[in-house]
């Protein structure tokens, strides 16, 4: 059966003439389908809300303040354990140190301008790694893998740059 | 400025009682989409309390040009969805809490024809049992567009869409329902002849 255009009518909500309504009227008498369509869309329209149980605000405030009880003791623990990991960490760097602290003010010295060196050549090194590896790595890599990668980091770069500027034009979505 | 945008500015601005004011207002559609779209009561009341927390704690978010009630049940949807997905794949499944903790509105026995009245919740019933069998973005759509008459700009705003296929979803899931509603009225009423299912 041809349903065309009183599916249309029906599935739009859109008004009718009363010609219109009198066709679709005909219609919907030999047209399960549509009948079906019909009544369907009535009942939609027609179906009240439900209503939620009395003293949901209640209910509501209840809960609020327990999740903000909750979410000041995570705030909390989170703390104490981000100063309690800190000092560990710097306890546990500074340990070796602190016997020379106490020692004569030229060990005391000696041992920085020692720790210096050490960072200063051990960064001199990781640099002339990388050059070496940057070197020596070319000679490795086919063609097509250097267009790979480089293709990688250009399409995280349009990602980050396209997330960036959606987060300033338009803000966070709405929809949580 | 109307009540609700200066309640809605008063709980930016750190209000807890305008909030409140906010919950009181939107309650009944919160939870109304909630249970339409989670079928049961218990489900239905933990997601619009949820929804108005995530509301709360989103608040900074809030653009004003927009409709506080489209945001918040923006919210709602998106949190329904989120939570079918999931129940998806745990051991609990929508048909087994339907049967423990389904309830359904009580027909009004002050109508003119209680009989009557009792018939059509009964069909309102069997309807919003064949809601649950569509896709949970379709069954967001028609909620939105039925019970609270958000337009397709609306529906596409709130549930991430484009406009098009929030149109698209509305007829197919339209062509749904209708279909499910023929096999169930013919399963129901196998004796009743197609004309006097008539409703137009």
């Amino acid at each position: 059966m041809n349903h065309l255009p009183f599916e249309n009518w029906l599935l739009d909500d859109r008004p009718v003439t009363p010609e219109q309504q009198r066709e679709l009227e005909l219609h919907l008498r030999d047209c399960s389908y549509c009948s079906a369509l019909s009544e369907t869309g009535r009942m939609l329209k027609t179906t009240k809300m439900v209503a939620p149980a009395a003293n949901f605000t209640a209910r509501f405030q209840a809960r609020l303040a327990e999740r903000k009880i909750a979410d000041r003791r995570r705030r909390l623990w989170g703390t104490v354990l981000f100063t309690m990991g800190g000092l560990a960490l710097l306890l546990w760097i500074l340990a070796p140190y602190a016997v020379s602290f106490f020692a004569s003010p030229a060990t005391w010295i000696s041992v920085i301008v020692g720790w210096l060196v050490f960072v200063g050549t051990t960064l001199f090194a990781l640099i002339d790694a990388g050059l070496v590896i940057l070197s020596v790595i070319p000679n490795f890599l086919p063609p097509f893998a250097w267009m790979v990668l480089l293709s990688m980091v250009a399409g995280i770069g349009l990602l980050w740059s396209v997330s960036i500027w959606r987060f300033t034009q338009r803000g966070v979505p709405q929809g949580v | 400025m109307n009540d609700e945008n200066a309640w809605v500015l008063q709980a930016q601005r750190g209000s807890d009682e305008a909030f409140t004011q906010l919950v009181e207002t939107y309650q009944k559609p919160v939870y109304n989409l909630c249970y339409r779209m989670l079928g049961e009561p218990e489900a239905a009341e933990d997601a619009a309390q949820e929804t108005f927390l995530r509301a709360y704690q989103n608040l900074h978010r809030y653009d004003n040009s927009r409709a506080f009630g489209t945001w918040i049940l923006s919210i709602a949807a998106h949190y329904c969805i989120d939570r079918l997905r999931k129940r998806r794949f745990s051991v609990f499944s929508i048909d087994a809490e339907d049967e423990d903790g389904m309830t359904f509105e009580i027909a009004d026995p002050a109508s003119p024809d209680p009989e009557a009245e009792s018939a059509k919740q009964e069909d309102r019933d069997r309807l919003h049992l064949l809601l649950k069998d569509l896709d949970d973005t379709d069954r967001a759509a028609v909620i939105m567009r039925y019970w609270y008459d958000c337009s397709e700009v609306e529906i596409a705003q709130s549930l991430n869409l484009t406009v098009s296929a929030v149109k698209s979803r509305l007829h197919r899931s339209r062509r749904a329902l209708a279909e499910m509603w023929q096999k169930e009225k013919s399963r129901s009423y196998p004796e009743r002849r197609s004309h006097e299912s008539l409703a137009f």
